[in-house]
């Protein structure tokens, strides 16, 4: 049942997401327009490069979206309301989202194009560049809660969300957040003005709904997880806890969407320098700094 | 304007049985979905004041995720190839649009034709949405296909290259296989020679095993060539590139012929074409893709097609090959395939393939072919062509109108219409004798500067769509089109939009990061002018030319405030004048200068030369040894237009 009931709140929030997309780039509020662009797809040819790695080429969207509920499956929207409550969960999204990389090198290599593989090969020094602000940030939040059960990580945030509590983590976090899920400014393997759609470009049709879908499910999920490490997930007054979880994560994945648009895509070299020069530093302060909150105060 | 009677367009799409009641609410989400790539470019629409997502199109990056392509003006031959290419590679249904000029040569007619205008932008899109929502399957689609999807195999000695013949033998001076090459492809030994040259690391003994292996493959690939040739065994898909990789899929033209309808009816890019890829004899077999792995056996020796992995160009590339030349046996190690590869500045090295980008490319002005030689994500080395470049043609006896000439030449450069318009009269009014006019003078110095303005907000759409700034690409297309259908007043009213555009992008992070210390020319190259020679005074990098130009609006602005109404160009009247003269128009991209000979009120011969045709030279240096996406904001921090490159 929870099963369900998270698939839905998930395809819903895509779908928000999806028209809330389309309002900031064309200027109107169209509620069925994600519907009618899956459609749209459905009707396109969906062609197959020549001499393509056929496994890759079909399985990478595919695989995308999987990574990307299996991500969503241990993060909880209410108290009770998780597909699975695991004792690692904190850890386990971790290994799911490491997938995404996997999904885009396959995505890239698959087609047999150069500027689909330059794209999946970014990926590869982007995640480099972003893995271990995404590894660290969580090691302090579940310092605070002293677990890696996401519900109890929520726990812990009760009165005092992370967000205030280790502030350096949320901005680390979010962070490294965009640059995995290739949102601009952090779009280096799609890339539409140096590779021509990078990774994305070879796909058409249904393949390239699938893609766009498991895209934006991933955002989801990663806004998702933004809400429950830092964002006290279902906490809040007077609203029932899924919705609360519901309103943060849609704000956090819209923020994400809004910060591409009024930003250029970084350097390369800069989001390898600034991830490891200042980006690493900070979260092990952000660690330490935690770790004596922890240590300290009662 | 053409209005089809029966409403289906000619890029429908095969129609199924199975899916009818399906198909009638797909047919209506197209129809609503319209995407459209535009040849040559965002940007020449913009300068023609077009506003495509007005009319209700989303504008795309790529052929592959558009459904219209959208032509606006009349295109030069090599565009027209160039536009074939990318038809071929949008998905079914797909609808052609041409604003303003003759449907290409290569294409089939476009489904509407109409002027160059918002108005029939606006009647181009409500007919495509009616024309999608019930045509947009057919039961019988019409192929495409063009001769530049196809490219003629020859068979040459590998070691006489001067034996070439049209069919498979052997060599009568050594008695060899000969080898299948694209006609009008440079010799492999020639690539040898040129990748000896320039990487210092090849070492002969390498080469002729290569040779010798390339031979070993060939043979192979003869075979394969007589087993599955059943269709046109010397007409092979050619690898074009233009604008995108994999160029051209014939596949899905000849497409409903040979779907073999793999459970959804894919359309499947029929194997062929990728010349080294040793199995474009296999074009038209069922499984040709399944071959993947095999493919690149014979690769090496395609000289120039470096389409995807394959890098034929630097044929000792190795991830593909790597597999069958040295680790038979299992893991193929790195060390391995690479240690006989050139060394990149980085130090390590890779495959190096050269990828095109452009002609029609979101990050570059539409025209511009980039050809850029990869190893990685760094470029070793690149130069840019124009593809849309004017002729300065000076044949003896061939007069044209002066108001002819005007005309020609200002449609000729869509980016600075008003500029090159105002250089042809004034060259023509010196040729015919008259004085300066001051009011005249200065009505069309301020259309002059309007053009700047707009020219440079074009600019910055443009390197917004380059960086991935949305709101950049947004903000100053609006501006654009509002400054082009501004009177001098309304324009003035502009100003505050302006300066707050300026300040904005002072304020945009990543923005200065992004272009500081890029883009830096060598000091003293010469050739310079406009906004990149001023630039250079400073730091000449792309951020700085970004503040000249943000600056010379604000001196424009400025100009028109003081000096008052623009006045387009118009031709006084030169009589029956002769005459020699000369011009010289600081254009939004710097001098442009024309000198032409007036007989009787005819133009007999002419010479322009421009800022551009100087600046396309400086790309080979700005690109080199630099990052894919910095040496891109390089070449695009010069402003190139295509149009104006002279040769």
């Amino acid at each position: 049942m929870n099963f369900v009931i998270v698939l839905v709140a998930l395809l819903g929030s895509v779908w928000l997401l999806a028209v809330v997309e389309g309002w900031t780039t064309t200027g109107r509020l169209r509620p069925a327009a994600p519907l009618l662009s899956g459609l749209a797809h459905l009707g396109r040819e969906s062609i197959v490069p020549r001499t393509p790695d056929r496994v890759f080429f079909e399985t990478a969207p595919v695989l995308l979206l999987i990574v990307a509920v299996l991500g969503a499956a241990v993060l909880p929207l209410a108290p009770t309301l998780v597909i699975a409550d695991l004792a690692t969960g904190a850890l386990f999204i971790n290994a799911a989202l490491a997938y995404v990389l996997v999904a885009l090198i396959m995505a890239g290599w698959g087609p047999n194009g150069a500027y689909a593989m330059i794209g999946g090969w970014r990926f590869l020094g982007q995640l480099i560049a972003y893995a271990m602000l995404i590894v660290m940030p969580i090691t302090a939040v579940a310092m605070r809660a002293e677990s890696l059960v996401t519900t109890v990580i929520v726990g812990s945030q009760d009165g005092l969300w992370n967000i205030v509590y280790q502030p350096l983590g949320f901005v680390l976090f979010f962070i490294a957040a965009m640059a995995l899920a290739f949102r601009a400014p952090f779009d280096l393997p799609t890339a539409p003005g140096e590779l021509g759609g990078g990774v994305d470009a070879e796909y058409t049709g249904v393949r390239l709904g699938v893609l766009r879908l498991a895209r934006l499910t991933l955002v989801i999920t990663l806004a998702s997880a933004t809400t429950v490490f830092y964002l006290g997930g279902w906490h809040g007054p007077l609203l029932p806890p899924w919705a609360w979880s519901l309103i943060k994560t849609l704000a956090v994945a819209v923020s994400m969407l809004l910060a591409g648009r009024y930003l250029p895509r970084i350097r390369e070299a800069d989001l390898m320098r600034w991830c490891w020069t200042l980006g690493i530093p900070l979260a092990l302060l952000n660690i330490i700094v935690v770790g004596l909150l922890v240590l300290v105060v009662p | 304007m053409t209005s089809d009677p029966t409403m289906t367009i000619t890029g429908a799409r095969q129609r199924q049985e199975r899916f009818t009641v399906l198909q009638k609410w797909v047919s209506r989400a197209l129809a609503g979905n319209l995407s459209c790539l535009i040849v040559p470019g965002p940007e020449v629409a913009l300068s023609h004041g077009l506003d495509v997502t007005a009319a209700g199109m989303r504008i795309t990056a790529t052929p592959r995720d558009a459904s219209v392509l959208l032509i606006i003006g009349e295109l030069s031959e090599k565009m027209n190839e160039a536009v074939a290419v990318l038809y071929a590679q949008m998905p079914r249904p797909r609808a052609i649009v041409n604003l303003g000029g003759q449907t290409p040569s290569t294409l089939p007619d476009a489904d509407f034709s109409a002027g160059v205008s918002q108005a029939g932008l606006i009647d181009a899109v409500d007919w495509l949405k009616r024309a999608l929502a019930k045509g947009a399957f057919s039961d019988s689609p019409e192929d495409f296909d063009a001769p530049v999807l196809h490219a003629r195999i020859e068979y040459v000695c590998p070691m006489h290259p001067e034996v070439v013949q049209n069919e498979p033998g052997s060599c009568p001076k050594c008695g060899m296989d000969l080898v299948a090459r694209e006609a009008g492809e440079p010799a492999p030994e020639h690539d040898h020679g040129h990748d000896h040259r320039e990487h210092r690391h090849h070492e002969h003994e390498h080469q002729h095993h290569d040779h010798a292996q390339q031979h070993e493959h060939h043979e192979h690939e003869h075979h394969h060539g007589h087993c599955h040739d059943h269709h046109d065994s010397h007409e092979h898909d050619h690898e074009q590139h233009e604008g995108h990789q994999h160029s051209h899929e014939n596949h899905h033209d000849h497409g409903h012929k040979h779907q073999h309808g793999e459970s959804d009816g894919d359309a499947e890019e029929k194997g062929s074409g990728h010349d080294h890829s040793g199995h474009h004899h296999s074009g038209h077999g069922h499984d040709s893709h399944e071959h993947g792995g095999h493919d690149h056996v014979g690769h090496g020796h395609s000289g120039h097609d470096h389409s995807g992995h394959d890098h034929g160009g630097h044929d000792h590339g190795g991830h593909d090959h790597g597999g069958h030349d040295h680790g038979a046996s299992g893991f193929m190690s790195m060390i391995e395939v690479t240690k006989d590869l050139p060394r990149s500045a980085d130090g390590l090295a890779m495959d190096w393939m050269e990828v095109p980008f452009g002609p029609v490319f979101p990050g570059l002005p539409g025209g511009l072919k980039l050809t850029l030689t990869l190893d990685g994500d760094g470029v070793t080395e690149g130069q840019a062509t124009s593809l849309v470049g004017m002729i300065n043609e000076s044949e003896e006896g061939k007069e044209i109108g002066a108001e002819t000439f005007i005309e020609r030449l200002a449609s000729a450069m869509p980016l600075a219409s008003v500029s090159y318009r105002l250089l042809a009269c004034l060259a023509i009014e010196r040729a015919a004798g008259l004085e300066n006019d001051s009011a005249t003078d200065q009505a069309r110095a301020v259309a002059l500067e309007c053009e700047r303005i707009a020219s440079h907000l074009g600019w910055l759409a443009q390197t917004g769509r380059q960086l991935g700034f949305a709101w950049l690409t947004d903000r100053a297309a609006t501006l654009q089109l509002e400054i082009r259908r501004a009177s001098g007043k309304r324009l003035l009213e502009l100003t505050p939009a302006l300066h707050a555009l300026a300040a904005r992008l002072g304020r945009t992070p990543l923005l200065k990061s992004r272009l500081k210390g890029i883009g830096i020319l060598p000091s003293g190259t010469g050739g310079l002018s406009g906004p990149v020679a001023r630039a250079a005074d400073d730091a000449g990098d792309a951020w700085a030319r970004l503040w000249q130009r943000l600056d010379e609006i604000i001196t424009s602005l400025d100009y028109i405030k003081a000096t008052g109404e623009p006045g387009l160009p118009v031709l006084r009247n030169i009589g029956r004048g002769s005459g020699t003269g000369e011009a010289t128009v600081e254009t939004p991209r710097g001098e442009a200068q024309l000198s032409l000979i007036l007989e009787h009120g005819q133009v007999k011969s002419y010479r322009l030369d421009t800022a551009c045709s100087h600046h396309i030279g400086l790309v080979a240096k700005l690109v080199e040894g630099r990052e894919l996406g910095d040496a891109l904001v390089a070449v695009g921090s010069l402003d190139l237009s295509p149009w104006e490159v002279i040769s």
